[in-house]
């Protein structure tokens, strides 16, 4: 996650340890010290859900799946994760909400130690099951909404979820819940982006994340609708400059991007062009400290039956399984090669990505895509958006493909 | 000694549980193993899901060409999956479930709440 409201606007924010190891300059409450080391978790907790959204990375469907983690292994796998010293538990799915004890593992989880938020798509939130995750020791519930009511509830299969998204969102705030919006962007809602975040700023939702397009799950058929280099890029600058403009007005909202991190070298340029070196200089530290991609590092996943994922939309390879042996075992376990190819990347990205001048604070960025695109792991992430004067490869022949220049 | 099916045999050893439950929903979960240079043991290196041994081996080589000199693929489906007591998680998990009398629910939200498609 790239916090364009913290590197833009100075917003003291609460995830700032984890993302840039800012937690001394803080005032909110920060993960430190060996958290700061291990993976934010997401588990998606079952693979049910009452939508059928054409971009699912888990692929959901209406039942659960066989062979789902019960409450007892649940509790015991949070256990092992509060022990390795994992900072959060991301409920995901699925949609968490439909697992009948959802209420208890928070409450176990964060008995534990562990920090949990809610990814959901909402509809299934109501006053009184937000207060319950509340009491019970829930953090954050961020909701799902790819547009306005037509092109989201097109996007989720069903007519009438933006409604109940909604009213999901105000369930969690009157419960009490810091609540924020998750949006991932596509060719067919990128034009409702700055009406969502009006509309949600109004009802006093103020932090956004906008997602990118990964190919996982049902993701990886519909890559014709992921944004050309040139969208993307206006779409960046576009949540840059909503993000400034709220600030300016005294409405501190909080804007994440997600899922991509050609963003972190788009935003040193940008802070270049239109807040002077100093600036950018500031922005880049930042960056550098947050270290890029965290694919097989910083995030893990671990899916409805125990499967262990490189990143939650990744779900086409498991390292293990929690049920033969711990997650910190599994996650730790470098003899497998790609794990530690993953963490050692610099050595192996190839094309634009070997090359780039802002290898440091992207990585290469999406392996999962490059996968996708050319069948090589360390192969350039076809979103890249940056120009090669971007990239520092001016005047060099890179046979790149999916650029914006 | 442990038989196949995770029994215990005769001697003092630790004692295993079966691990029956899927690593696989609609597509089949292929054990994997690699071996990067010929003096190493193979070893094992997660799985991958394929629907077929000839997508799993596309797969396998997709992600570990660029380090392995031997591959084998296993249907996760057709290993039998055997964990020492104190590391399976199921057995682990046990001092749980007698903490929920009535299995994997709280109570607090039914399935029946969950619309249908």
């Amino acid at each position: 996650m790239i916090s364009v409201s913290k590197l833009l606007c100075r917003l003291d924010a609460e995830g700032d340890g984890l993302r840039y190891d800012a937690g001394e300059e803080s005032s909110k409450p920060q993960i430190r010290d060996r958290k700061q080391r291990r993976p934010v978790v997401v588990w998606n907790c079952t693979k049910q859900c009452n939508l059928y959204c054409e971009h699912c990375y888990a692929a959901a469907e209406t039942e659960p799946a066989a062979g789902e983690l019960s409450t007892a292994e649940g509790k015991r796998f949070l256990d092992d994760l509060a022990e390795f010293g994992a900072p959060v538990v991301l409920f995901s799915g699925g949609e968490p909400l439909a697992r009948p004890d959802l209420v208890e593992l928070v409450d176990h989880a964060s008995d534990a130690g562990l920090r949990p938020v809610l990814s959901t798509n909402g509809t299934l939130l109501t006053e009184e099951r937000a207060r319950k995750l509340r009491n019970v020791g829930l953090q954050y519930v961020g909701v799902s909404v790819d547009g306005l009511r037509e092109r989201n509830d097109a996007f989720r299969g069903q007519e009438g979820a933006f409604d109940q998204a909604l009213a999901g969102i105000e369930a969690s705030q009157a419960a009490g819940l810091k609540t924020g919006l998750r949006y991932t962007i596509t060719r067919h809602n990128a034009d409702d982006l700055e009406a969502v975040v009006d509309l949600l700023a109004d009802r006093g939702v103020d932090r956004f994340c906008f997602y990118h397009l990964d190919y996982g799950g049902r993701g990886a058929d519909i890559q014709d609708v992921d944004l050309s280099p040139e969208q993307r890029r206006e779409a960046v600058g576009r949540v840059c400059e909503m993000t400034r403009e709220y600030h300016d007005r005294g409405h501190e909202i909080e804007t994440l991007l997600v899922g991509n991190y050609a963003d972190a070298a788009y935003l040193v340029e940008y802070t270049r062009r239109e807040l002077g070196d100093e600036q950018a200089d500031r922005v880049l530290a930042y960056l550098r400290r947050n270290g890029g991609d965290p694919t097989g590092e910083r995030v893990a996943d671990v899916d409805y039956q125990g499967n262990v994922h490189l990143t939650q939309f990744w779900q086409g390879y498991a390292l293990g399984n929690v049920r033969d042996r711990p997650f910190g075992d599994i996650w730790t376990d470098e003899s497998n090669p790609l794990l530690r190819a993953l963490r050692e990347r610099e050595e192996h990205l190839t094309g634009r990505c070997g090359a780039c001048e802002y290898q440091d604070v992207c990585r290469g960025a999406s392996r999962l895509r490059a996968i996708a695109a050319s069948g090589d792991p360390f192969a350039p992430d076809p979103q890249c958006y940056l120009t090669d004067a971007e990239r520092g490869l001016a005047g060099e022949s890179t046979g790149a493909t999916g650029t914006a220049d | 000694m442990t038989a196949p099916d995770g029994s215990h045999g005769a001697s003092d050893g630790p004692a295993f549980e079966r691990v029956d439950e899927p690593r696989a929903d609609e597509t089949r979960e292929w054990e994997l193993f690699v071996r990067e240079s010929s003096e190493e043991s193979l070893r094992h290196a997660g799985s991958v899901s394929a629907p077929t041994a000839a997508i799993a081996r596309e797969q396998a080589t997709t992600l570990f060409g660029f380090a392995a000199e031997t591959l084998w693929l296993c249907p996760a489906d057709e290993t039998v999956r055997l964990v020492a007591d104190d590391v399976a998680l199921g057995d682990r998990a046990d001092d749980y479930e007698d903490q929920t009398p009535e299995g994997n629910s709280s109570g607090e939200i039914s399935n029946e709440e969950v619309p249908e498609q």
